[in-house]
């Protein structure tokens, strides 16, 4: 395979080595657009199946099988372009493309895929686990292996030793379930829990069990004791059936000990109390599989559980339940705990300390189980935690609801040497989540109405909150919690506050992009391409949004009406198991894990999902046709006369430019191409560019010389190889002036997800620190045009996507004014003030120095 | 709160839970059923004010279902849901006074609304 690959490759640098003129760069022209076609047509199959699965239809698994098959068919297609736009080089991506089909066609067609093993540590667990280890082992693998957070040693027992038990007991095959859903009898529920109670153990699931528990006896020397708990197959662990299944604590480190407690565990699949919970979210008792978490019980000084909102939704604040001994107390829902509310910004200091009185603590009994004694009197009335501890639970607590991107409900435990456990984590159900994602139909006749109808629907819902106007994506950071982000352009960026803000909204911007994905992921009521918001509203204005699939209104103020009738009109479409599971296809699908393509490990491997295969895709081909408008490409190059020195030759691979002619040079109005045009629109701009001599100091000469031999020589003939291949859409720019070097690649089209603004500036003359300070004029520039922006040295990338036609005239237009503006800027950066000066000058149009 | 009685036929679960939850929201009785045959012994002891039905079912379908409410019940409004969109049903299932005709998928909102008229069709 990997041999194949490196032929294919071969053959394709001899391809490519040959195809070096216009012509064929029209050709990888046109494969990127189809590429960007199939890219769309995919998306909007992802955002069809979102908004149907969403809750607000019904649906069956025949649109679930059309929908998907048209999905796969369009990223297919997508792939089989980029291959041939990128000559075969990326190789693995078809592999994960496979890989993840792989797991889609399992969820549809509700197979299994086998796990492998009977028994598994948690330091093995990999992501395609959740489904044979259960959403409980999973979660606490992942903090242990992704977070590298203190998780005690644990292996979970598979959803394939379930099989293994239940078959070779028979146990299915002896009980009465009826065949059309209605509820087994309590005698046959009895039945069943007393056949597994006293079933055999299958020989190799024992065999597994007794390596596991002698691993865990020799990494604990002996002296440690399990807690054997359930870990439903519940796959996204949102369901986690708490409380009810067996937990056995204490469990002695002796095979027999920890099988009888599998055993118990197991049997409460069948109690009637589970039964009665699985009936009401639809589960049939044969789909239910049962994998088994054994994990090493901490020798608890202080436990207790943790919320990372509290229980109103407030997300400012994380509520902490503590107490002596072991936590079963409180998980139980004994009420005389200690509880701490926590500011989470800042130094999470103590909002509010509730001591409890702690009258009685749990603790591990030397022959296995628990048991609860009178709390020694100076202790009873004495805090748990000390606000050292408490900071330390809020930080851990933060670092796992980032992780998991939704609040958490924790397990936690500290042992007698003040070292901090997690035991479980999982996705907490709060109140606030029906505002959230409640089918909101209310009318409010006596609020102010600020904006109505306008935008595009991403996802509906109900928030209020205080306007943050995001003038430049730096200020990111100082969006408070609670507050409805307004910005111009949207951005994949926001997932950064996504779980602090109550909704987003946008001027411009399409429901298919990568942020809308994200915010539908979060459930953020969103909306874009709203026109004008960050005029029409003011910042730190209070407003109640409104979305529905129908349109949204923004209210002014709080309005009471609109959010109590989205909290009683909600339907938890999310309790229904077959729900659940059509919908559990999206985690597929659907969320975006390559956010960043300046930062991110953007590899094929890091794709999970169709989302992140074409986001990968997208940004692979941009930069297939940069690399190549860069190289190679000369022939046919007519020179474009400006009223200033910029030496550009200009190649024309389709409609890029009117009445050529046959001369070998063109006029400014000649040119066609829409994002030439706006950029030559801004350099030429009287005034901009600067033809008089800069002086360099001392400095700045050496430090010139030691890079590059032709200072001298800024003007003439020299600059003949900037270079601009073009069509009427689309513009790749080479620019070098002096010592630095500039390229912006742009695709404007009628599509606005289509759309790119590729930015990148790097060298100079100057030392090191004018250069950088050059840098932060510009870096201050584009971020108030909403790019995003890496820096490196004296290198800057800067890229927006997703934006209209006009927006990208505009900003290319202010583009080129910043190339001028900044030609010799950096030789008069004397100091660091200079930086703030110089931009705000340029960004209130005064461009004179 | 109005206690009208809802039946939902589909051979597909997801169908009925769904509807079921969603419209329990508004206040019905709601009762679902996978295949039509007990669904039509049901209806035998007992009238519903709408039966919302799938269209292609094994055994008996979703006009066989029509015909037979119509002809225990002609005040009981019929909504057919289908998984493709069939010209030649909906023109039949018309002929036949069906109430409304969707195809799959149906926005929830929508059905409560014919659900909702079908009702004051009835009063």
């Amino acid at each position: 395979m990997t041999n194949l690959a490196g032929k294919l490759n071969a053959l394709y640098r001899t391809l490519r080595g040959v195809r070096s003129s216009g012509e064929s760069f029209g050709l990888l022209f046109s494969l990127f657009r189809q590429v960007l076609d199939d890219n769309n047509k995919a998306l909007e199959i992802i955002t069809d199946m979102g908004d149907t699965l969403g809750g607000d239809y019904l649906f069956d698994i025949q649109y679930v099988r059309r929908s998907y098959a048209d999905l796969h068919a369009a990223v297919n297609d997508s792939l089989r372009d980029f291959e041939a736009l990128t000559h075969g080089r990326y190789p693995r991506l078809r592999d994960t493309f496979l890989n993840i089909d792989d797991g889609i066609r399992h969820v549809i067609d509700e197979t299994v895929i086998a796990a492998k093993d009977l028994v598994v540590f948690y330091e093995n667990v990999t992501g395609d686990r959740v489904r044979d280890i259960g959403g409980k082992n999973y979660n606490l693998a992942e903090i242990r292996n992704a977070l590298k957070l203190n998780v005690p040693d644990a292996f979970a027992v598979t959803t394939r030793a379930f099989d293994a038990f239940m078959g070779h007991n028979r146990i299915f095959e002896q009980i009465q379930i009826p065949q059309d859903g209605s509820p087994v009898s309590g005698a046959s529920l009895q039945e069943a829990h007393e056949l597994i109670l006293h079933g055999e153990m299958p020989p190799e699931l024992h065999r597994a069990i007794d390596k596991a528990v002698k691993k865990i006896k020799s990494r604990c020397k002996g002296k440690c004791s399990l807690a054997v708990r359930s870990s439903a197959g519940e796959e996204d662990g949102e369901f986690s059936f708490a409380g009810q299944f067996e937990t056995v604590l204490s469990v002695p480190l002796e095979t027999a000990a920890v099988e009888k407690a599998y055993r118990k565990v197991l049997a409460s699949l069948f109690s009637e109390k589970s039964s009665i919970y699985q009936k009401r979210l639809g589960y049939d008792l044969r789909d239910m599989k049962m994998a088994v978490g054994c994990v090493v019980m901490v020798d608890a000084a202080t436990s207790g559980v943790l919320y990372s909102i509290d229980r109103q939704g407030n997300r400012d604040t994380l509520i902490i339940n503590a107490t002596w001994g072991l936590g079963t107390s409180i998980v139980e829902g004994q009420t005389d705990a200690d509880l701490y509310t926590v500011n989470k910004h800042g130094d999470r200091e103590i909002v509010e300390a509730r001591i409890g009185r702690k009258s009685s603590m749990a603790i591990g009994r030397e022959d296995g189980g628990v048991m609860t004694i009178a709390t020694p009197d100076e202790k009873s009335k004495r805090s748990s935690l000390d606000p050292g501890r408490v900071a330390e639970l809020a930080r851990l607590a933060l670092l796992i609801e980032k992780h998991f991107r939704r609040p958490q409900d924790i397990e936690w435990a500290i042992d007698g040497h003040g070292s901090v456990f997690i035991l479980q984590a999982r996705p907490l159900r709060q109140a606030s989540d029906d505002t959230r994602m409640g089918v909101a139909s209310a009318v409010a006749p006596d609020a102010h109405v600020l904006m109505k109808n306008s935008g595009l629907v991403v996802q509906n819902g109900v928030a209020a909150g205080r306007v943050f106007i995001l003038k430049n994506i730096n200020e990111l950071d100082s969006v408070p919690r609670g507050a409805v982000l307004v910005a111009r352009h949207d951005s994949s960026h926001f997932v950064r506050v996504m779980t602090e803000v109550s909704a987003i909204i946008t001027d411009t911007g399409t429901p298919t992009s990568h942020m809308a994905a994200l915010c539908r992921e979060f459930r953020i009521p969103t909306i874009v391409n709203a026109g004008n918001a960050t005029h029409l509203l003011a910042h730190g204005q209070e407003i109640t949004l409104q979305v529905e699939n129908e349109g949204a209104t923004i209210y002014e103020g709080q309005v009471r009406q609109v959010m109590e009738r989205a909290r009683t009109s909600s339907v938890r479409m999310d309790e229904l198991s077959e729900f659940r599971k059509k919908r559990y296809l999206l985690r597929y699908i659907a969320p975006l894990n390559l956010v960043d393509p300046l930062r991110d490990e953007f590899i094929p491997q890091a794709c999970k999902t169709m989302h992140d295969v074409l986001r990968f895709i997208h940004e692979k081909s941009v930069a297939e046709l940069i690399e190549t408008a860069q190289s190679g490409v000369k022939a046919g190059a007519v020179k474009l006369d400006l009223t200033i020195p910029a030496g550009i030759m200009v190649i024309d691979i389709g409609g890029g430019l009117h009445n050529p002619l046959h001369a070998d040079h063109v006029i400014a109005e000649q040119v066609s191409s829409l994002p030439l045009r706006a950029l030559i629109n801004g350099m030429t701009r009287p005034g901009i560019w600067r033809s008089d001599a800069v002086s360099l100091n001392v400095n700045d000469f050496m430090s010139s010389m030691l890079r590059m031999p032709d200072l001298m020589s800024d003007s003439g003939s020299r600059v003949e190889s900037n270079m601009a291949v073009i069509s009427r859409e689309y513009a790749n720019i080479s620019l070098k002036f002096g010592y630095h070097f500039i390229i912006v690649d742009c695709f404007c089209s009628e599509n606005t997800r289509n759309n790119h603004i590729y930015f990148r500036f790097t060298g100079g003359a100057t030392d090191m620190t004018k250069r950088s300070r050059r840098l932060q004029v510009i870096a201050e520039i584009l971020g108030e045009y909403g790019f995003n922006i890496k820096t490196k040295g004296d290198l800057i990338v800067a890229r927006l996507a997703n934006i209209s036609r006009d927006e990208a005239e505009k900003v290319l237009d202010q583009l080129g004014r910043l190339i001028s503006f900044t030609r010799q800027l950096d030789a008069v950066l004397r100091d660091d003030q200079a930086v703030k000066r110089y931009a705000r000058n340029f960004l209130d149009g005064i461009y004179q120095a | 709160m109005n206690s009208h009685k809802i039946m939902v036929i589909d051979d597909e679960k997801i169908v009925g839970d769904m509807a079921k939850l969603s419209l329990e929201q508004e206040g019905y009785v709601v009762e679902t059923f996978l295949n039509a045959e007990p669904a039509l012994k049901r209806l035998q002891e007992e009238k519903f004010d709408v039966v919302v039905t799938d269209y292609k079912m094994k055994g008996i379908d979703g006009m066989e279902v029509l015909k037979n409410v119509k002809a225990l019940y002609p005040g009981t409004q019929v909504i057919m849901i289908t998984a493709f969109a069939n010209l030649d049903a909906a023109i039949e299932a018309l002929r036949r006074d069906v109430h409304d005709f969707f195809p799959k998928p149906v926005k929830i909102k929508e059905l409560k609304a014919s659900i909702k008229r079908a009702l004051e069709k009835q009063a």
